[in-house]
């Protein structure tokens, strides 16, 4: 379904990814092509932040490959965004929210650096944008984790990129962050922006996604919302049995034949 | 060698080895539960706890200077914890300023009291494992070390101590949170191996010095935790290394004229050294000859479903020999002629009936798989032959039948083609 | 007080304030990237190098027993690195199995050269727990101009430091080479590892690297602050430790040092405005 002519935002192909030999995400084949709120499903241990990590290179791929606008990501990372899953972070560090925002300007910088007056003025615009623009002095662990994820966009969003890559931003949320993140994330999909967004709860789902995938270690549907999120769908992704993938990840590690 | 000279070493080793028993048997928790490091500060922060014991008038290896180790050790942990609790430092970070600030202090009070007690900053840095063939008393009529006499009672507390208590050390080991489920004194249990630690650590001090102590503390065990999987082997083979380290690691300290406690570090380095490279499944020989076994076999079943697949498109049971891809696949292909499973005639070759049959087996694992894949995963059709051509190699059997008995009887491929039947 | 001191000594002084301040601020960063000990395990690989250092030349000047102390001390970082990636054995294990092992090679070449006697070998020992009444003018001074090298470096990637040090998968996700930057960060802990060395000893130099960043994060919740407190709060401890053992010839100087880090670093947790332990009584948060 790509539009003749142009190239898919991402495109994975026989993508598989494996941790200490042992794959967890299999051959999985997706391409995204058109700018919309684009939702990963899956029950947990899928492999769903394992898909969103691969593409930005920060675990091991074994086979396939992940391109962005048809290059490689490291010919493309100026257009990326991420936004991280909260638990990595330390947030007794002793930043503040504005310190964490300008880390998003620290790639157009480059090496040696510092950010000057332009990036903190476009840290603030950011800040403002998510509604955290009174608590920029303040030390990012004297936030709530509404308002921690809200800073975690800000600074994706001082990236100025075309595709924004989020993992889980809306668990443990409060409602009004929850609001707040879901209108900032709807006005970029407006501006023509791709959000692809790991989440983990299928009710809201429904709601605010354009295009779903369904992921249970390899990809077991996608497309449109309503047409993926059948009643039989969600029963092969959420309690498909797969003792056959279990077994064969444990023979590919040792490199044997399963019994 | 002398009578004498046979003494001599024979005491000093089994001084030597005593002591590295009993901290190779301590240690062996404190590897598994991660506390190497906890071990390194209690070896070093021991020591203002001995040079207090010291002056309270005990001697060396006595009572008094135990109470002190075990104290200063106390203090250190509670120390690290209360950094931990009150003001958020994380654990190493915490132990590391705790234990450098105790020996720091303890090597000052040293340095200040040198003429009061028979320690010096050396002594504190290398042990005294030289002089202990010299510090004998009288043991039932014999003359023995009295720091032998000091190592193996500790030894034997420790190791009364761990056997009476090693279920419940082995399972606040290897899982801490079931243990305190399960409603286990998991505090008493640390704080006593925390205790065989100090212990262990006082006698490996004189022996040693504070800094080596936490190489015999950890390394054997870290070496056997490579060899062995279950706690008591991990624990035998912990203590079989120190004992062999200590010996050899005096008698090569001897012959090269230099310090004990370094040779004996150096020993015990060269069996991690060894572990790393001949561990029977994780070590790098081995992992190297697993790779290069399963590329062999790869190399091995291609070739034989290349042929199998010629033969099926054409029809005809002599085909000509495929263009090996690789130099392994061109091994491959020169082995298997030579074991006659590819016989060469006129015009061609062709599989010998039993090479046929495993030829079948490999091109069944990629169609099965392919049928899996495309009922199971939104794949295209063309991104199938990928996947099988990996996963080919590692079905089973019993895989082969789950996944047969899914699909309707008959049934083909995504592709169309027909599954070879499960050789009977 | 300053027209009474020799030139020698001021000079000395100034060049361990150097090597204190410098100190403080590159531990700051291995302490924020979480990796505290690994300036320990450098530490002890120093002694091996030091020894080997002497033995090939036959020379004991700082120059050269410096070059031999970093190079074993890479040495030991990257079995470190080689254990944790192509083994089973866990960080904390493999940490202690380089300090332990790397410092029992040391000791074993130091004793051998002193049981041989071997000319000019007198003095190594005092790498083990520092002497800096030992330096010469120009020994302080290429320490010096090494540690100001230091901060340079910290002063230049000072970003890409934080930024590693904070979130390390967003970094490597914005594209920063964050394998290449850890290895910047370790290499810096073990320049200021070996410039400690004359001061405070194999021993105990890691306290140098470790405690005032430690005291600097209690009084405030900037980074640039704090590198700038704990290279202060390195200063103070070096000097007072040289002072010190120069008025007591029979302590060592490590010790010292360490004791002074850890006097300011307990004063630091009991006062610190907000995070001292006596503060939060009167303060409730």
């Amino acid at each position: 379904m790509t539009r003749p002519g142009t190239l898919p935002i991402i495109e994975f192909h026989d993508l598989t990814v494996a941790y200490g030999g042992r794959p967890v995400l299999w051959n999985v084949d997706l391409t995204i092509d058109e700018p919309c709120l684009f939702g990963v499903i899956g029950p947990n241990g899928a492999g769903k932040s394992t898909l969103l990590k691969s593409a930005l290179g920060l675990v091991p791929v074994v086979g396939g490959s992940v391109r962005f606008f048809g290059s490689p990501l490291n010919r493309v990372r100026g257009r990326v965004g991420y936004v991280p899953q909260r638990e990595t972070v330390d947030w007794d560090f002793p930043v503040s929210v504005t310190d964490v925002v300008l880390m998003g300007t620290f790639p157009r910088l480059g090496w040696f650096r510092r950010p000057g007056r332009k990036e903190r003025v476009l840290a603030a615009e950011c800040l403002e944008r998510v509604g955290m623009n009174q608590y920029a002095h303040r030390q990012i662990g004297r936030l709530s984790g509404g308002q921690q994820q809200r800073v975690f966009l800000a600074r994706a969003l001082a990236q100025q990129a075309d595709v924004y890559l989020l993992d889980e931003p809306l668990a443990g949320v409060d409602v009004r962050s929850q609001e707040n993140i879901f209108r900032v994330l709807s006005e970029l999909r407006d501006a023509g922006k791709l959000v692809v967004i790991v989440h983990h709860d299928l009710r809201t789902a429904a709601e605010w996604f354009d295009r779903v995938a369904l992921i249970d270690r390899r990809l077991v549907a996608t497309g449109k919302t309503d047409t993926v999120l059948t009643p039989e769908n969600l029963r092969t992704t959420y309690s498909g049995h797969l003792e056959v993938l279990d077994a064969l990840g444990q023979a590919v590690a040792t490199g044997a034949r399963t019994p | 060698m002398t009578s004498d000279a046979w003494a001599l070493h024979g005491w000093s080793m089994a001084t030597a080895a005593t002591v590295s028993a009993s901290c190779a048997l301590v240690g062996t928790f404190l590897v598994v539960r991660r506390m190497s490091l906890l071990g390194d500060a209690i070896a070093h922060a021991v020591l203002p706890g001995i040079v207090v014991g010291v002056l309270a008038g005990g001697s060396l290896g006595g009572p008094l200077v135990m109470l002190g180790a075990v104290g200063a050790a106390l203090v250190t942990v509670w120390l690290t914890q209360m950094l931990r609790a009150g003001v958020g430092l994380a654990e190493d970070a915490g132990a590391g300023v705790v234990f450098t600030t105790l020996f720091a202090l303890g090597v000052v009070i040293v340095s200040l009291a040198a003429s009061r007690i028979d320690l010096d900053p050396d002594c504190v840095l290398f042990g005294v494992l030289e002089l202990a063939a010299f510090d004998l008393v009288s043991v039932g009529g014999i003359l023995v070390p009295r720091s032998l006499v000091t190592a193996a009672s500790v030894f034997i507390l420790v190791g009364f101590m761990l056997a009476a208590t090693w279920r419940m050390q082995v399972f606040t080991a290897f899982d801490i949170d079931a243990a305190k489920a399960v409603g286990l004194p998991v505090g008493s249990i640390t704080t006593a191996l925390l205790a065989a630690t100090a212990a262990a650590t006082v006698v490996g001090f004189e022996a040693v010095g504070s800094v080596l102590v936490v190489s015999m503390l950890v390394v054997p065990a870290a070496a056997a935790e490579l060899l062995v999987r279950r706690m008591h082997h991990v624990a035998a083979v912990a203590i079989f290394i120190a004992v062999v380290s200590a010996c050899t690691g005096w008698l090569a300290a001897w012959t090269l004229d230099t310090s004990a406690a370094g040779m004996i570090a150096v020993m015990l380095g060269g069996w991690y050294a060894l572990a790393v490279c001949c561990a029977p499944e994780d070590g790098l020989v081995a992992r190297t000859v697993a790779r290069i076994a399963l590329a062999w076999r790869v190399a091995c079943e291609d070739s034989l479903a290349r042929i199998w697949r010629a033969q099926e498109a054409t029809g005809r049971s002599t085909v000509s020999l495929p263009a090996p891809r690789s130099i392994l696949e061109r091994a491959a292909l020169g082995w298997l002629r030579a074991t006659g499973c590819v016989e060469a005639t006129a015009g061609g070759v062709r599989l010998s009936p039993m090479a046929a049959r495993d030829a079948e087996i490999v091109v069944r694992s990629h169609r099965l798989w392919e049928a899996w894949l495309g009922r199971h995963a939104d794949l295209p059709l063309d991104h199938l032959h990928p996947p099988a051509e990996w996963i080919e190699h590692h079905l089973g059997i019993t895989m082969r039948q789950q996944i047969a008995d899914e699909m309707a009887h008959n049934e083909a491929d995504p592709h169309g083609r027909e599954i070879p039947p499960e050789a009977g | 007080m300053s027209g009474g001191l020799p030139y020698n000594t001021i000079v000395v002084l100034g060049g361990v304030a150097a090597i204190g301040f410098a100190s403080g601020v590159v531990g700051s960063l291995s302490v924020l990237r979480k990796r505290p000990l690994v300036g320990d395990a450098a530490a002890h690989a120093t002694l091996a190098g030091v020894a080997l250092a002497f033995l090939v030349t036959g020379r004991r000047d700082i120059p050269t027993l410096a070059l031999g102390a970093f190079l074993s001390a890479v040495a030991g970082l990257v079995t470190l690195v080689g254990i944790r990636r192509y083994t089973r054995t866990r960080e904390d294990a493999a940490t202690a199995i380089v300090i332990g092992v790397s410092f029992g090679i040391g000791v074993a070449l130091l004793a051998g050269i002193t049981t041989r006697g071997l000319p000019g070998a007198a003095g190594l020992g005092t790498f083990l727990l520092g002497h800096a009444a030992a330096l010469t003018a120009s020994d302080a001074i290429l320490l010096a101009v090494m540690s100001l090298g230091a901060l340079l470096a910290v002063t230049c990637l000072f970003k890409e430091f934080v930024v590693v040090a904070f979130d390390a998968d967003y970094a490597a996700a914005t594209g920063w080479p964050v394998s290449a930057i850890d290895v910047i960060l370790v290499t810096l802990v073990a320049v200021m590892v070996v410039v400690g060395l004359p001061a405070a000893g194999a021993v105990l130099v890691t306290a140098l690297v470790v405690i005032p960043p430690v005291a600097a994060r209690q009084w405030t919740e900037r980074v640039s602050t704090m590198l700038v407190l704990a290279g202060v709060f390195g200063l103070l401890a070096a000097v007072v430790g040289v002072l010190g053992s120069a008025a007591v010839p029979r302590l060592a100087t490590g010790p010292l040092v360490v004791l002074a880090a850890a006097a300011i670093c307990g004063v630091s947790f009991l006062v610190a405005p907000a995070r001292g332990l006596l503060m939060r009584r009167r303060h409730p948060p």
